[in-house]
């Protein structure tokens, strides 16, 4: 029983993504003929009072029955998320998780869009219903690809990325992209005027390799993570097949129906490739994910299904990425992204930069501008406001708006009018609304030249196919001999065996986590029938990880009220968890305070509103010039250790995981 | 990109908002939200304040409950976090600061409710029969009840205020246990407590149930607020009082039943709402070793009256209305209450003459035992085992001292015997028909019924000072004077001994903060134990009441976990918990410097120990 659904404030459903269980019960409750009708019926009620509860200045966060259901709501600008589940399977913390991750992609997929929730909405619910299906379709098929994630790959349960244990493959592999793949698409002809700012080589959703080039910015674990949903929504890897949940299965039908596709238009090579994983067609033969929508059903008889696809994975996805430049950070900046195959389970990412993306940093400039002068507006310091910083916005903005001509002009000359002139009101609160309207055409221009098809300009600003044929023959061609030992590699990046039982006598399993770089480090905990690992197979392994699970949910919880430190008894087996901070030659500085939130503030974490980040920024202060990095470690022992070993193991683990040269894994 | 907000805590206002809201009464599109409202407080809320919260509330819960099929249980806002309920038409929402865990804000919201039913009934019925004005004033008094005086940590743990035991010399609460068994031997008494200054020096009930008595004690209370089913008796000076109070269908069970077969009647029940009912009464006097009335109506035996009785009484105009409930004292027109009564006396006469017969003998104890009639007395013998007869011996001296006559008893075991040969035939057949023990537990009512059937009883109160002796009776005990007679004066003359010694106890001076904090809660009596003066808002306190808050709703939350430590950078508290207690410590003072990596030097884990050797003193066991 889940559900998650965006309205907007009229109650209008902008997406909503349920599962069969979910579905049904609605059905049964509210029998529209449409089901986009019914559960729209169903959760009005509840949207309006949110709105009304919003205007008295509390709004709504979350809601449970006492049959347990849960009920999580948040709002970002005017659109109102609310995620439900009735099957216990999430917590209240897993669904507001969701939401923000939600809005995450949304924001990678539509950038600069999202801040304006009438554009977005127009966006999220286009007037053309295949258009729309497709998108939700996407949508939806990005959620589910993330809840599997979620709930079966550590990266994502502590959202940082893995890396492959491996640093001579990993060298020479950077050096590879750097020296060879990179440089030559980027002094390629063909590359349409995009240029190659990113490349990375994904083993399931582990990093085998990634290079940046000199004059890119960094790219953030944030983004980063997003990507690589991304990635695995377009191929799915098989590692847990043979503990199939239906939450990816609707990922797969869409493969599958996309395979159908390309059996007829594409290279029967790459159709034989896709099917050499053996479970494929077994799991095509149950397809779980039907859509009831009569609006769905329609388009699908009809056909139109096939063109409900993007017609080849290829194809860039425009992205929109945090840009960090010396001059300030530029959220949603937009990029290309190529996601291209190199086998099954291996992907080579390739991350390239518009030739106008300029034009991106200046629209967020002045955007970013009026919403200061609303912001300062609203507060009341009219007045003051006079200075400086609009009369510099307002000749950058007529020097800008030479180049385009829009509609964006009018609103500007308003604007000046009102705020310039002398006659003129000034800077009073009159101003704030048209500081929104001059947001919204600002949003608009973003969108003109972004993220509609036709851009500015008419030229094709993609890699030429063949130039990202070479660049895929090119690393497969280096990765060949490597394959089979990278595909294996990644179900056991490290194992507790490296660890030896003499050193950590009763430790069950540990993560670690450098939460500067994003990184993190854990035995694998692979819990499929098929594959043993130490922990054996099956109702052991599988307690370990939902334990595990249930962990660091737990510190999670501690940590936003500003617990640093935990240790639990729980059952037979004994946890820790440790955040604490460094130099960066090592010397750990003292603990301070961490702050403490409320509930319902954003999920700790660093895929959506990165907790991390603002926690070092926090921590910072202190320490001025210093560059400060933030670590965690979280064990499992057996019960029966005295806790004073399993303490010193702990210990142990902290100095040893990040220090190469005693890396008992190395 | 903001930095981290950083929240202040406060815990003080307990409650921010209460409302009741009959959605009965709005049903088509013109009625007014106002007309919903039962009850709201801060009763000066605006009244188109008040409508948005009902309206808004109601109707998103309405919405909710049929999504889900079940209706909601707690609404969280930003700034306010509602425990709601939502039975028949009407919706309850307790909200409060969104600090206070969310397990510790649903117990206070259903102990609220519980109050208000136990004083007046169901609900829709006290409804009907007064007006809103009425039952404002009682909701008023229960929610400052509630929220009087006590400290923070037991709003967390929603506990029993006791006296201080380590203050008092053991004795006095043996008294104290003595008097409740005393005044039990008269068979129209259930069960009682003894409250001193609004604290609980000794009780037979369960945590849920002194809980509920105790609200008479409370200070803001007066007695011309009273509306109805309260009566001063006039022959005991003014010091007596009575007062028509309901009980579950489960509480009653619980008070009939003897506490060696409570584990075997408890686990076959259906999950109820009631947190106290789940709790096994147990007490740390000797008041609750079976006494021989308790014995008497154990299951097998208090089956059969049960049947006959329970089913009248769930229609609720006959048998619920304060009218029948006075009704029932009277013995020529067996209502199902004297029905029950009867029976169950029936059972109790006997035993009372047996006792009798024993206390004239010499050898008294061994010849209860061995008197009693019928297999099931000698299981029970069984079951009781040694301590039940050391309990005996101090009955019997106890009031050989204080009370010495006998008299009453043998005038009612005659006028006991007369009604039982009227009345209940058919129970006492049954009684003895019926296989002893081992049963499925005394027949269940169904769910619904079993929710709805309120019992009505009596709450007797015999005050002295600040001493407060009340007792759970039948009703129609306040119009047996025999009993009331006997009762009085059998406890008369020790509960002014009690109270003399328990007033010059002076409460012990709460210092500063001394080199370490704990609490202590025991989760059967609902007691707490805490070195934390009682007055909220030291600031040395706050992190400690922050931690434990956290580490309790932890505790109620996942069954499997039994100790913690968790740590921040300036305090660091340990929590263990078994299946009967939860216990909280604080290391204060001293420098709790460190970087936060793993260190097993580290003061922080090496507070299990401390703890464990620190509060033996406290009589806290933690080995």
């Amino acid at each position: 029983m889940k559900c998650l659904l965006i309205a907007s404030e009229s109650a209008e459903m902008l997406f909503y993504w349920t599962d069969l269980e979910f579905q049904q019960n609605i059905q049964k409750q509210y029998g529209f003929p449409a089901f986009e009708d019914s559960i729209s019926t169903l959760f009005a009620p509840i949207i309006i009072s949110f709105s009304t509860m919003v205007t008295e200045a509390d709004s709504y966060t979350s809601f449970t029955t006492e049959n347990n259901h849960i009920y999580v709501l948040h709002q970002f600008d005017e659109c109102l998320y609310i995620a439900v589940n009735g099957d216990g399977e999430e917590k209240e913390e897993d669904l507001r998780r969701k939401i923000y991750v939600m809005n995450k992609m949304i924001e990678v997929l539509f950038g600069m869009v999202t801040l304006s929730g009438n554009l977005l909405r127009k966006e999220l619910r286009a007037r053309d219903t295949e258009q729309r299906l497709r998108l939700w379709k996407h949508l939806q098929s990005l959620l589910e690809t993330y809840s599997h994630l979620r709930e079966n790959d550590q990266s994502f349960l502590v959202e940082a990325v893995e890396r492959l244990i491996h640093p001579t493959l990993c060298e020479q592999c950077i050096e590879f992209l750097e020296r060879r793949l990179v440089q030559q698409i980027n002094s390629s002809v063909e590359r349409g005027g995009e240029e190659v700012l990113h490349a990375f080589i994904l083993v399931h959703t582990k990093l085998l390799a990634f290079y940046s080039s000199r004059n890119a910015s960094i790219l953030s674990t944030s983004d980063l993570l997003a990507l690589i949903i991304m990635a695995q929504n377009m191929y799915p890897s098989n590692v847990d097949v043979d503990d199939p949940s239906p939450e990816v299965q609707s990922g797969d039908m869409f493969i599958l129906s996309f395979c159908a596709l390309l059996c007829r238009a594409c290279s029967l090579s790459f159709v034989s490739l896709f099917f050499t994983s053996p479970e494929k067609p077994v799991r095509g033969s149950t397809p779980v994910f039907e859509f009831v929508d009569p609006d769905i059903q329609m388009a699908e008889d009809s056909l139109s299904t096939l063109e409900v696809y993007p017609p080849d994975p290829a194809t860039p996805h425009k992205v929109f990425l945090e840009v960090s430049q010396k001059d300030g950070l530029y959220p949603m900046m937009p990029h290309s992204m190529y996601c291209l195959k190199l086998w099954p389970g291996i992907t080579l990412v390739l991350l390239t930069k518009f030739p106008h993306s300029g034009v991106a940093m200046s629209v967020y400039t002045f955007w970013e501008a009026f919403a200061k002068l609303e912001k300062r507006l609203n507060e009341g310091q009219g007045g003051s406001t006079r200075g400086q910083p609009m009369h510099e916005v307002r000749s950058k903005l007529d020097k800008f708006l030479k180049t385009l001509s829009s509609q964006l002009q009018n609103v500007w000359t308003e604007f000046k009018n009102r705020a310039f002139s002398r006659g003129g009101p000034g800077f009073s609160r009159d101003l704030i609304l048209w500081c929104k309207n001059m947001k919204t055409q600002l949003c608009g221009i973003y969108r003109q030249c972004f993220l509609s098809d036709s851009g500015p300009d008419d030229t094709p600003r993609h890699l030429s196919p063949g130039l990202r044929e070479r660049a895929q023959t090119m690393v497969q061609e280096q990765l060949m001999d490597w394959k089979d030992f990278l595909l294996v590699k990644s179900k056991r990046n490290i194992t507790m065996v490296s660890y030896p039982l003499s050193d950590f006598p009763g430790l069950v399993h540990f993560i670690c986590v450098d939460r500067s770089s994003g990184q993190m480090i854990a035995p694998s905990l692979s819990i499929t029938e098929r594959t043993t690992s130490e922990l054996g197979k099956g109702p052991v392994a599988q307690y370990i990880k939902n334990k595990m699970w249930s962990l660091v949910s737990t510190t999670r919880h501690y940590l936003q009220k500003g617990y640093s430190t935990l240790t639990l008894r729980d059952g037979d087996f004994y946890f820790c968890y440790f955040l604490w901070f460094e130099n960066e030659t090592g010397f750990k500085l003292e603990a301070k305070d961490i702050p403490i939130m409320p509930d319902d503030s954003a999920p700790i974490g660093m895929l959506a509103q990165n907790y991390y980040r603002k926690l070092l920024r926090y921590y910072s202060k202190n320490h001025p010039g210093e560059t400060v990095k933030c670590y965690e470690l979280l064990t499992v022992h057996l019960g029966v250790i005295p806790t004073e070993i399993i303490l010193q193991h702990c210990r142990q683990l902290a100095s040893k995981l990040w220090e190469p040269s005693r890396n008992p894994l190395l | 990109p903001c930095e981290l907000a950083v929240l202040s805590h406060d815990f003080h206002c307990v409650c921010n908002y209460f409302f009741l809201y009959d959605g009965s009464k709005v049903r088509g599109e013109a009625d007014p939200t106002r007309d919903g409202i039962c009850y709201f407080y801060p009763e000066e809320t605006p009244l188109d304040k008040q409508e948005l919260l009902c309206g808004q509330l109601a109707g998103v819960g309405r919405c909710v409950s049929e999504l889900s099929s079940s209706p909601a249980r707690t609404f969280r806002l930003r700034r306010n976090k509602f425990a709601i309920r939502m039975k028949d038409d009407f919706f309850w929402a307790l909200g409060c600061s969104v600090d206070v865990p969310t397990v510790s804000v649903s117990e206070f919201l259903d102990q609220l409710i519980d109050l208000f039913c136990f004083y007046n009934g169901p609900v829709r019925q006290s409804y009907q029969l007064n007006s809103q004005e009425t039952l404002a004033a009682q909701w008023a008094r229960y929610l400052s009840h509630l929220q009087s005086g006590s400290s923070e940590l037991s709003h967390i743990f929603s506990c029993l205020k006791t006296i201080d035991s380590t203050n008092v010399d053991p004795l006095l609460l043996l008294k104290a246990a003595l008097i409740l068994q005393a005044c039990q031997r008269c068979p129209l008494v259930l069960a009682g407590c003894i409250l001193f200054r609004g604290r609980v020096v000794s009780t037979q009930m369960s945590p849920g149930l002194t809980m509920k008595v105790m609200i008479h004690e409370s200070e803001t209370y007066t007695k011309a607020q009273r509306p109805n089913g309260t009566s001063a008796s006039s022959s005991f000076s003014g010091t007596v009082s009575s007062t028509t109070v309901f009980l579950t269908a489960p509480e009653l069970q619980d008070l009939q039943s003897a506490p060696v077969d409570k584990g075997f009647r408890c686990c076959p029940t259906t999950p109820q709402r009631d947190g106290p009912s789940k709790k096994t009464r147990l007490s740390r006097t000797l008041s609750d070793t079976p006494s021989p009335e308790s014995q008497v109506s154990n299951p097998s035996l208090s089956k059969p009256p049960q049947k006959a009785s329970l089913s009248p009484r769930l229609s609720d105009s006959d048998v619920f209305s304060p009218a029948s409930s006075h009704s029932a004292a009277n013995s020529l027109n067996p209502s199902p209450q004297s029905l029950r009564f009867l029976s169950n006396g029936e059972n109790t006469v006997e035993d009372e003459a047996e006792e009798s017969r024993s206390r004239d003998s010499t050898g008294g104890r061994s010849q209860i035992r061995s008197e009693g009639d019928g297999s099931v007395f000698e299981e029970d013998s069984h079951l009781n085992g040694g301590e039940v007869e050391g309990a005996f011996g101090g009955v019997f001296e106890f009031q050989a001292v204080e009370s010495g006559n006998e008299q009453p008893h043998d005038d009612k075991v005659v006028e006991e015997d007369s009604r039982v040969s009227r009345g209940s035939v058919s129970g006492h057949k049954a009684g003895k028909s019926d296989p002893p023990a081992l049963l499925p537990p005394p027949h269940r009512l169904s769910d619904a019924s079993e929710e709805n059937a309120l019992i009505p009883m009596t709450l007797y109160m015999h005050r002295v000072k600040g001493l407060v002796l009340a007792l759970l009776v039948e009703p129609h005990f306040m119009s047996d004077a025999a009993s009331m007679e006997e009762v009085y004066h059998s406890s008369l003359a020790s509960l002014n001994g009690l109270e003399a010694h328990l007033r010059t106890i002076s409460p012990g001076a709460p210092g500063g903060p001394g080199p370490y904090t704990f609490a202590h809660f025991d989760c059967i009596q609902s007691t707490l134990t805490t070195n934390l003066s009682g007055r909220s808002g030291g600031a040395w306190d706050q992190p400690f009441v922050r931690a434990t808050s956290l580490l309790h709703s932890h505790f109620c939350n996942t069954e499997t976990l039994q100790e913690a430590i968790i740590r921040s950078a300036c305090t660091a508290v340990y929590g263990t918990r078994s299946v009967a207690q939860e216990t909280y410590f604080q290391q204060n003072g001293g420098s709790l410097r460190n970087s936060g990596i793993p260190n097993h030097q580290d003061s922080a884990f090496s507070l299990p120990s401390k703890a464990r050797h620190r509060l033996l003193k406290h009589g806290v066991n933690l080995l």
